[in-house]
């Protein structure tokens, strides 16, 4: 359709019609693009239809099509094709019932039969006036031809105008799709918490009003809190009050839920996040000295210690430090305090162990894999220096899957804090969660797993975009699709 | 002799014995084991030595300096002319005597040293034999107590039946020559050994069933698959020590319904707190005077199984799931996989607090909690074999012939699809193992009166200034199962994958 785009003159016209086109025949954005230009659409639907019956190829396909059932194409259309069924089921070995025989048939002929109108009436309109086929996207680019319709449509649809600039950016399509996909899992999540709440055969009422309460008292505390309302006034609420960052109060201790969250939640992302970056420092030079030395006993040692590291668990390994280095040799605090940078040692080590041993790991098996590809050959064999085919040709590459784990573990850690936070008291959001959840404290849980989720989905999108960023391949995937 | 070998040649000869590699492996861990008892053995606030210990390190450090000795004549063996020599061989005979220290690496070893021509059913006796004499070995340590459980002595006496037989099956089939067919009455010593597997020990298990396909092969073709996988995983000596670490703890967790008292693990005994590691109580007791040991023998019973069960869960749940979504494509994948997106947001410790907090702390609910947050990513790993292998011709010719899309699915395509999901569940049991502990330790996990692992650890660190041995046994006893389970993960990834075929 974009083919006669220079024959028109029309070149900026032509190309927003040809977007208009392409989202039009997209199945999910067809009814988004209606949608954001209402307006528009009205009158574009309206000239349809007008031009539809003026151009009489509704009547035109009746005609042909009782012309071919005159000449009992048809009957030998069904004939062929039950023919050719029955043989397909002899081949087979099925046996079909004849109303099923029957009908199958009679759907393949139909479908022929439209073909065949379709043709005819493609050979018609080839033989006489060649005007382009009428569809709905065809009338805009048409319309558009009229510079008092495209003025006002620029004016009217200026939603379904943004969305085709997006759309036509390749980087711009691939950044919001994710975004939007990002919403649906934010969404999803809190549905999803929200349901193992609510029907959780625990009653918040009776764990904080005590064993002695009455029947009364359960019934106004759970009018309090609105937990008497049904299912879906309470799922739209809590959706309501996740982004509008307003979550009430919390059952025991009457505090303001997101208050809580905001005071805790950065605790935990501080010490997550120093906890990434030292890991990942440590992690990538030695799985590369380990892949550029494979099987060797620095190799060795090292893939051994990323196993250990792997698999120790957090708590453990928290006790262990805090009995050393606090308890023994009194060089650390044992609890996490604020104002004490020296106290925050141990919480980080503990908390990169597992990430600095799945990086290390990572980062020598893809390292390893990339340096037997030809390309590292090829540039072996042009003369570049050992050094230099390592740092740019394979490191670069090799990247892709350290990052995917990074993302993964980062969310893994996030999550995982909680145990850590225990261990070493620090008052962070998975500490916070923990101690809720006894009661259980709905709003407190929902806050604290929700924004935890929301957090490693902006992290997710991050590392997505950052894969494109990363490699070439991915780029041009983009812009195909 | 030559001596002006290259480099490379001087890689490729040592390379070519898997016992070079194994002798080293061994050397480096006894010696490591060695300096750690003998640091051990010291106690610094009365400057003298703990005898036992001090003993146990220095056998130790003798074994090491033995297998030192013996790599470096495997090393010169090998430059020299290219081969193991049957004098070096016959040193194996004597580092098998390390076994008595319960020092597995050297003695594994060494089984791999005496034989020359190494099968996989001779390796998978050897480790037959060990599990069951680990077994024995643990279990015998309950002489030492007041008193025994009732069924104590039948125990070990079938134990000690199962290791006679077993010995004598490996003696067997090490007389076997290699690749000749097996005579008919190894069908008796075959099922005799399957028999024996009721203690748990799986490994006889396999080798039973390893001998029979063997026998009904009756020699014609070069050797069954699963044969050529065991064979591949025995070259790796760390993946080897994983699965008998494994399978050593099915095996004693299945025997100590027998053998171990549960009253010693569960009942208060105020006469015997915080007792140090004795022979009594070999490592210790709480604060309740529960022997310590006994309840972390119990502790890898729930271990296990939650371990196993919150892996199998999610891998038929979301393998199916994975399986349908890629072989349909479309509408179905897509509605699967971003349902599925939703529980892979939330990270997996997170949602089981959040299911734990809905549904109160029990051992099902952990297990269920665990498995929900793990489907997700064995649904991913099964989407794209499935949607790789489909591709493949035969999955067309299948369809040619008519077949229904679930028999295409379940019979062709899923199997062929199965390797990777092996390896990753292996890989992630660790993990369940892990989180299994995790949250038992903040409490949210199996109930608090019953020994588990992390349930100890949460007793245990609140005594970590006086008594820290009531932290630190059950800590390495996690260590080492989900390393084990790390270990035998990488061994099978190694061996299943189709680039070594």
């Amino acid at each position: 359709m974009t083919g006669d785009a220079a024959a028109t003159g029309y070149g900026f016209i032509d190309r927003i019609a040809s977007i208009y086109n392409k989202l039009f025949v997209n199945p999910a954005y067809r009814p988004l693009l209606l949608l954001l230009g209402a307006p528009i659409t009205l009158i574009l639907f309206g000239v349809y239809q007008y031009r539809k019956t003026r151009d009489g190829s509704t009547r035109r396909k009746q005609e042909i099509r009782s012309e071919l059932a005159a000449a009992g194409m048809k009957e030998q259309l069904l004939a062929e094709a039950i023919d050719r069924l029955s043989r397909k089921h002899r081949f087979f070995g099925q046996s079909v019932t004849k109303e099923r025989l029957k009908a199958e048939a009679e759907r393949l002929a139909e479908a022929k039969l439209n073909v065949l109108v379709e043709e005819r009436i493609h050979e018609t309109s080839a033989a006489g006036h060649s005007q382009g086929q009428l569809t709905f996207s065809e009338t805009y680019r048409e319309l558009m031809g009229y510079p008092l319709f495209a003025a006002l449509s620029f004016v009217l649809g200026l939603p379904m105008y943004v969305l085709m600039a997006v759309y036509a950016n390749p980087y711009a399509k691939y950044i919001a799709e994710r975004l939007f996909m990002a919403l649906f899992v934010i969404l999803g999540v809190a549905f999803l918490v929200f349901t193992i709440l609510y029907i959780s055969p625990m009653s918040p009422a009776a764990n904080i009003l005590g064993e002695t309460a009455t029947d009364e008292q359960i019934t106004a505390f759970n009018r309090l809190y609105g937990l008497d309302q049904p299912y879906l006034v309470q799922l739209w609420n809590t959706i309501r009050d996740i982004f509008t960052f307003d979550l009430g109060r919390s059952f025991a201790g009457n505090e303001d839920v997101t208050v809580s969250i905001a005071n805790k939640f950065p605790v935990t992302l501080t010490l997550t996040l120093i906890s990434t970056v030292i890991a990942v420092i440590i992690a990538l030079p030695i799985g590369i000295i380990s892949a550029t030395r494979p099987n060797s006993f620095f190799d060795y040692t090292f893939m051994f210690i990323a196993l250990l590291g792997l698999s120790i668990p957090n708590f453990w390994q928290g006790l262990i430090f805090i009995l050393n280095f606090s308890i023994n040799w009194s060089w650390l605090p044992a609890t996490y305090n604020p104002n004490n940078w020296l106290s925050a040692i141990m919480p980080i080590v503990v908390l990169g162990t597992g990430l600095t041993a799945a990086v290390a790991r990572m980062t020598r098996s893809s390292t390893l894999e990339v340096i037997h590809e030809d390309y590292i050959i090829t540039a072996r064999a042009k003369g570049l220096a050992r050094r230099n085919v390592l740092w740019k040709h394979a490191v670069g590459n090799a990247l892709i899957p350290i990052i995917t784990v990074i993302g993964l573990q980062f969310g893994g850690m996030l999550g995982g804090a909680a145990v850590t936070e225990k261990v070493f008291n620090i008052n962070g959001i998975g500490s916070y969660i923990v101690d809720k959840q006894f009661i259980p404290d709905i709003p407190a849980i929902m806050g604290g797993v929700v924004y935890t989720a929301i957090t490693i989905s902006i992290v997710n999108v991050i590392v997505d975009l950052m894969y494109a960023f990363f490699d070439p391949r991915i780029r041009s995937k983009m812009k195909q699709y | 002799m030559n001596i002006t070998l290259t480099k490379q040649e001087l890689n490729f000869r040592l390379k070519s014995a898997p016992e070079y590699g194994q002798a080293s492996f061994a050397g480096i861990i006894t010696l490591a084991l060695g300096l750690v008892l003998l640091l051990n053995s010291y106690v610094p606030d009365e400057g003298a030595f703990r005898p036992a210990v001090l003993a146990v390190g220095v056998a130790y450090l003798v074994f090491a300096a033995l297998q030192f000795v013996v790599w470096l004549l495997i090393r010169r063996n090998l430059i020299a002319i290219g081969e193991i020599t049957a004098g070096t061989r016959i040193m194996g005979y004597l580092l098998m005597l390390s076994l008595f220290t319960a020092n597995v690496f050297a003695a594994t070893a060494a089984f791999q040293l005496v034989k020359k021509r190494k099968t996989a059913a001779y390796t998978l006796a050897v480790y037959t034999l060990l599990t069951t004499l680990l077994v024995f070995a643990v279990s015998s340590l309950n002489l030492f107590k007041p008193y025994v459980s009732n069924g104590f002595l039948p125990g070990m006496f079938l134990l000690l039946v199962s290791a006679v037989v077993q010995l004598v099956a490996l003696l067997l089939i090490a007389k076997s020559a290699n690749g000749t067919k097996l005579p008919r009455w190894m069908w008796s010593v075959a099922l005799i050994l399957i028999a024996t597997a009721a203690t748990g020990n799986l490994f006889a298990l396999f080798l039973g069933l390893l001998l029979i396909s063997k026998l009904r092969d009756k020699g014609y073709t070069s050797g069954s698959k699963v044969g050529d996988i065991i064979d591949r995983l025995s070259r790796s000596s760390t993946s080897m020590l994983g699965l008998l670490f494994i399978l050593f703890l099915l095996a004693l967790s299945i025997s100590s319904y027998l053998t171990f008292d549960y009253g010693m693990a569960i009942d208060n005994n105020y006469a015997a707190i915080f007792q140090p590691p004795s022979l009594e109580y070999p490592l210790g007791t709480d604060n309740f005077g529960r022997d310590l040991f006994s309840r972390i023998v119990f502790g890898a019973r729930i271990s296990l199984v939650v371990g196993l069960l919150s892996t199998l869960i999610p891998v038929i749940i979301g393998g199916a799931l994975g399986a349908i979504s890629g072989y349909y494509g479309r509408q179905t994948d897509n509605i699967i996989m971003r349902a599925l997106d939703i529980l892979y947001a939330i990270p997996g410790i997170l949602l089981a607090i959040a299911i734990i907090a809905a549904f109160g702390a029990s051992t099902t609910n952990l297990i269920l909690a665990l498995s929900i947050g793990a489907i997700p990513t064995y649904a991913r790993t099964m989407r794209a074999n499935v949607m790789l292998v489909s591709t493949l011709e035969y999955v067309q010719a299948a369809r040619a012939f008519g077949s229904s899309d679930l028999t295409i699915l379940f019979k062709h395509i899923v199997p062929n699809s199965l390797a990777p999901m092996i390896v990753k569940s292996t890989l992630t049991i660790g993990t369940a193992v892990i989180s299994t502990s995790s949250l038992s330790f903040l409490g949210l996990g199996v109930e608090p009166h019953i020994p588990e692992w992390g349930n100890i650890l949460k007793l245990g660190s609140a005594y970590l200034e006086t008594h820290s041995y009531t932290a630190i046994y059950p800590g390495l006893a996690i260590i080492a199962l989900v390393l084990s389970f790390n270990f035998l993960g990488d061994g099978l990834r190694d061996a299943l994958d189709p680039k070594l075929d």
